[in-house]
């Protein structure tokens, strides 16, 4: 069965978990627990005695252990005691405990061990293929926790790291392509009337494409903010914030002759930022992707389910095609071309990440040429 | 207003002096504009050291945050806990749009924040408008 587990060493090398894991055997019989020991030798786990509760409680205070094999009748201080003394200790509370008894194969101590916390209760003469193979499959569980606790680890520094890294990136580039587009723009004033229509051209390419490039920094930067800077609950009216959006918007609006409406918007407690950030994308997307054949009509809507307040935002527009519907809420996935429907494919993962991040989720139907609806929650603040 | 404004620029990009010196070319009141490229270097000029001996003290500082050796924060830092110094008006002008450093500034005492516009016009109608503000406004007492 060990075979079947992989080397923790190749998931995470030099980790503090490439020490084998240890077994705790307690029994007052030195004989006994010599037998024990030779017989889980092969296990590959280290392997720590004690011949007394006492000595057991002190080594749990020193060493965290896989598993705990307990005799249950030992002078002074017997089996269930000391499994109830260990654990009252928060390291110990997920370890398994096995009872190994002579006494008794009634039925309440059987029970009394599992309410202590013992995950089994084994009788003498101890079988060993039996004993063996328990103590293998506790064993593989520990390691495959153990396992899980690293990779979460080395998941959680290596998304730190891209975060840092996205945001420096982004934070350091903004300067240079300031530059690159204000020198552009210089060269053509300055030699504007010396300049051949093809020079004039190119360098208006420098300069869309410098606003492009600009507009995707801001778009990583804001990213990678959300999560990075604190996040401050306010008593929010959505509705006022809806006001300014639709306000910002307003000449898209009136180019486009849209109908922006809203219902039921709450004043909850959550993050201003959030809620400004939700509408524009949201907003900004539903007026954005319409085919031109009628005018846009956007609804926002909120309704208050249990703990949550659930948003929509509705639209008449294109829709989104079903098999592409996975890769909405990607960072940096476009479902257009940037002539069609210009964007950074940011937006939206931003909005889910911020969501998230404030206890709420995403989502969103639709029906392709006839409009989406996307869905967020938040919690009620209450 | 005054006839002519003495600008400190703070700005360690080469770039960002000759479009700041472009634009102020045209600036009225009229400005006389001396560069550092870092804060170690705009001590030097506060305290009329150096190449920049026999200098006037300036009537605003211009200044950058991320530049190397002492960064704005730090030489803004400098500037508003010195009793000698602390009355210049400091307009930082910088491509961070940070909210962190938007506080930090304004905690540290700066007079104002302006961002660098990324449109070149902009730019330099920008710093027109901040030339003319504080143009405008009364001289520092001797």
């Amino acid at each position: 069965m060990s075979a079947a587990t992989p080397n923790r060493s190749e998931y995470a090398p030099g980790m503090a978990g490439a020490t084998p894991p240890c077994i705790l055997i307690v029994d007052d019989r030195r004989e006994n627990l010599l037998a024990t020991q030779a017989l889980l030798r092969p296990l590959g786990a280290e392997i720590i005695t004690a011949d007394s509760g006492e000595k057991a409680l002190t080594l749990v205070l020193k060493s965290e252990f896989a598993i705990v094999l307990l005799d249950v009748q030992m002078p002074v201080m017997d089996g269930f005691e000391t499994a109830q003394l260990m654990k009252t200790r928060p390291s110990m509370a997920n370890v398994p405990i096995i009872f190994i008894t002579a006494i008794s194969k009634e039925d309440h101590f059987a029970t009394r061990a599992a309410q202590i916390g013992a995950v089994d209760y084994i009788f003498k003469p101890i079988n060993p293929d039996i004993l063996k193979s328990k103590v293998s499959v506790y064993l593989d569980l520990y390691r495959q926790r153990e396992q899980i606790l690293q990779l979460n680890a080395s998941l959680r520094q290596s998304n730190e790291e891209l975060e840092r890294f996205a945001y420096v990136c982004s934070h350091d580039m903004q300067e240079p392509v300031r530059m690159m587009n204000a020198y552009a723009s210089v060269l053509t004033e300055f030699a504007g009337d010396e300049l051949s229509e093809d020079s004039k051209r190119y360098l208006g390419y420098i300069h869309d494409n410098a606003v492009r490039m600009q507009k995707m920094i801001r778009d990583i930067l804001s990213f990678s903010r959300v999560g990075r800077e604190e996040v401050t609950l306010e008593v929010v009216n959505c509705r006022e914030i809806f006001d300014e959006v639709v306000h910002e918007l307003h000449d898209t609006i009136a180019r486009k002759q849209a109908v922006v409406t809203s219902d039921g918007l709450p004043i909850l407690k959550t993050s201003p930022t959030l809620m400004r950030v939700l509408l524009q994308n949201l907003v900004g997307n539903a007026l954005k992707f319409q085919d031109g054949s009628h005018p846009p009509e956007v609804s926002v809507t909120a309704k208050r389910e249990a703990h949550v307040w659930r948003f929509e935002v509705a639209d008449n527009g294109i829709g989104i095609d079903p098999a592409l519907s996975n890769r909405l809420f990607t960072i940096f996935q476009r479902l257009h071309r940037e002539d069609d429907y210009p964007g950074t494919g940011i937006g939206l993962s931003t909005c889910r990440k911020f969501v998230r991040l404030c206890g709420g989720d995403m989502s969103f139907t639709s029906r392709p040429g006839e409009g989406s609806v996307f869905t967020f929650t938040l919690p009620d603040g209450d | 207003m005054r006839p002519q404004l003495d600008i400190l620029l703070v700005e360690d990009n080469e770039g960002d002096v000759e479009m700041t010196r472009r634009a102020l070319t045209t600036a009225v009141p009229a400005v006389r504009m001396t560069v550092a490229n870092n804060g170690n270097q705009a001590l030097e000029c506060l305290h009329k050291e150096g190449k920049y001996e026999g200098g006037k003290t300036p009537d605003l500082i211009l200044l950058d945050i991320n530049m190397p050796r002492m960064d704005g924060k730090a030489f803004l830092n400098v500037v508003k806990e010195s009793t000698e110094f602390k009355s210049i008006p400091v307009v930082m002008f910088t491509s961070s749009e940070s909210p962190a450093d938007i506080r930090e500034c304004f905690e540290r005492h700066a007079n104002g924040y302006v961002v660098k516009p990324f449109d070149g016009t902009e730019y330099a109608k920008t710093l027109r408008q901040v030339v003319s503000f504080w143009g405008s406004t009364s001289e520092l007492p001797s």
